[in-house]
């Protein structure tokens, strides 16, 4: 039993290494964008564009990269010449093609505009003043694609906006497995909210939310304390900062 | 030998069954017809340029402007020059009124039903997986989609049941019933839900959403997929007694 512990836990800082360049990544942008805004009287969305695409668009568009869309999204009202405002660039839809603006519906009167600021890439991070993952979810508004978000507030005294990454699920699941397989016992990537990314249970689908007594709360507290054990012989380790779980059970 | 090629499976027949003879033109004029004229485009509403058009469907920039041509003709999109110049859609409900009885009386019952027997397989299930998979914030969003349903509007009300069909089969964390129910809702959906344009079916698929919502969260799969399903049912049937009547009138007429 102590062994498995172990293998959870390394599999988990084997996770933890995996993700930490993706959520530096943000990191990096967020300081970069505060610097951009903190050093401006005012932003256009044209300036906010060109910075912006020179920042994503080497991303989106590097080979075996599982970055599949990029960018910052503005606060309502915040860009001088523009109320709603989203520079966001997705992957090329195919090989030897170039990455493609986000487009949008920019109308607020329009039935089919949505706001973002109700989303939970902009709205928890925004609030907690922290970086956030969201999903694993379909969206099909933007990439296309099963889709792990992760945003960070961009902070200038008020908030500018957000920034962030789209992961795409898919190439994530060749990038994450190495790690699960390490431990023989069954591992279940999850999200804070228990829904699965990965899981070498083969009863554990992608995107099922993991049903066990006293998740939420193991959930809760190895958030906390990185590290808890599960009713019945099962454990939750949090891989470090990155919003994701390991759950082991018997 | 002959015995053989008619022993084919299944599977193969449907592989080597013959293609629509329409031309790619006409199937893009039939998918844009069908969306003005059930609302899913809002009267007023920009289409995209030419040449996105046909990216988006796949199809050459001058089958695209072929099917622009052919709606501009009838009347169901306008162009304007300069600064916003674009080709916007033109609703005009006695045109449309038109359209859709022809559509309707070109298709047989038998097509009919099969519509909604292949609508109902994909909306019922994205719905039955939906049901043990929603999170909070999923049911938060159909039930917003709910809410913001114009139900004094058929427009409104046919875009409020694409929309949350779509947000059922997002929820199912399936990528596949997503594409599926995007194709279907562009070539079945304008003539199944027909029934919106009365009232009392308008206030039917707000109540089955709601029955949608409860189910999902119950985890309740079978009454989510029976909540989706007997709605499209409804829908069908609706749809065979108002062709009926058509084809009565016509009767009557001739």
């Amino acid at each position: 039993m102590i062994r498995t512990i172990t293998d959870t836990a390394s599999a988990a800082a084997h996770l933890v290494e995996t993700f930490t360049p993706l959520i530096d990544l943000v990191e990096l942008w967020r300081r970069d964008l505060e610097l951009f805004f903190e050093g401006a009287s005012e932003v256009d969305s044209a300036q906010i564009d060109a910075h912006m695409q020179r920042l994503a668009v080497p991303r989106v568009t590097a080979d075996g990269t599982a970055i599949v869309g990029a960018g910052f999204v503005a606060t309502p009202g915040r860009l001088a010449d523009a109320q709603w405002h989203l520079a966001w660039w997705l992957s090329p839809p195919a090989p030897g093609t170039s990455a493609r603006r986000l487009a949008t519906s920019a109308n607020p009167d329009s039935e089919s505009f949505r706001d973002y600021t109700a989303l939970e890439w902009w709205r928890v991070p925004v609030q907690t003043g922290r970086r956030h993952l969201t999903g694993p979810y379909i969206d099909f508004l933007c990439t296309d694609d099963y889709t792990i978000t992760v945003t960070a507030p961009v902070r200038d005294g008020d908030t500018a906006g957000v920034t962030g990454i789209d992961l795409d699920v898919a190439r994530l699941e060749r990038l994450l497995l190495p790690a699960l397989l390490q431990s023989d016992a069954s591992l279940t990537l999850v999200n804070a909210s228990a829904r699965t990314v990965l899981s070498t249970d083969p009863r554990t689908p992608t995107g099922a939310i993991l049903r066990v007594d006293g998740l939420s709360d193991a959930l809760a507290a190895a958030a906390r304390s990185g590290c808890t054990s599960l009713s019945d012989r099962g454990a939750v380790v949090a891989c470090g900062d990155t919003g994701l779980f390991l759950v082991q059970r018997r | 030998m002959p015995q053989a090629t008619v022993m084919m499976d299944a599977a193969h027949a449907v592989v080597y069954s013959a293609l629509d003879g329409t031309g790619r033109a006409e199937r893009v004029t039939q998918r844009l017809t069908d969306a003005i004229v059930s609302g899913t485009l809002e009267d007023g509403e920009r289409l995209p340029s030419e040449s996105d058009l046909a990216a988006r469907l796949g199809v050459a920039v001058v089958t695209a402007r072929e099917a622009l041509e052919t709606l501009r003709a009838q009347g169901l999109l306008v162009t304007r020059r300069g600064r916003a110049g674009g080709s916007y859609v033109r609703f005009d409900p006695d045109a449309a009124e038109a359209i859709t009885r022809s559509r309707v009386d070109a298709l047989s019952r038998l097509e009919l039903r099969d519509l909604a027997v292949h609508y109902a397989a994909i909306a019922g299930m994205a719905a039955e997986v939906a049901a043990d998979r929603a999170g909070e914030d999923d049911l938060q969003t159909l039930t917003d989609i709910d809410a913001r349903a114009d139900l004094s509007d058929s427009g409104a009300a046919r875009r409020a049941v694409g929309r949350f069909q779509l947000q059922v089969a997002a929820t199912s964390q399936s990528l596949r019933l997503v594409h599926v129910e995007l194709q279907l809702q562009a070539e079945v959906g304008p003539v199944l839900w027909l029934c919106l344009r009365e009232e009392e079916y308008r206030v039917r698929s707000h109540r089955a959403r709601l029955r949608v919502i409860d189910a999902l969260r119950d985890l309740d799969p079978a009454a989510a997929r029976s909540a989706t399903t007997s709605l499209i049912d409804e829908a069908a049937e609706w749809l065979v007694a108002e062709k009926t009547a058509i084809e009565r009138a016509k009767g009557q007429a001739s």
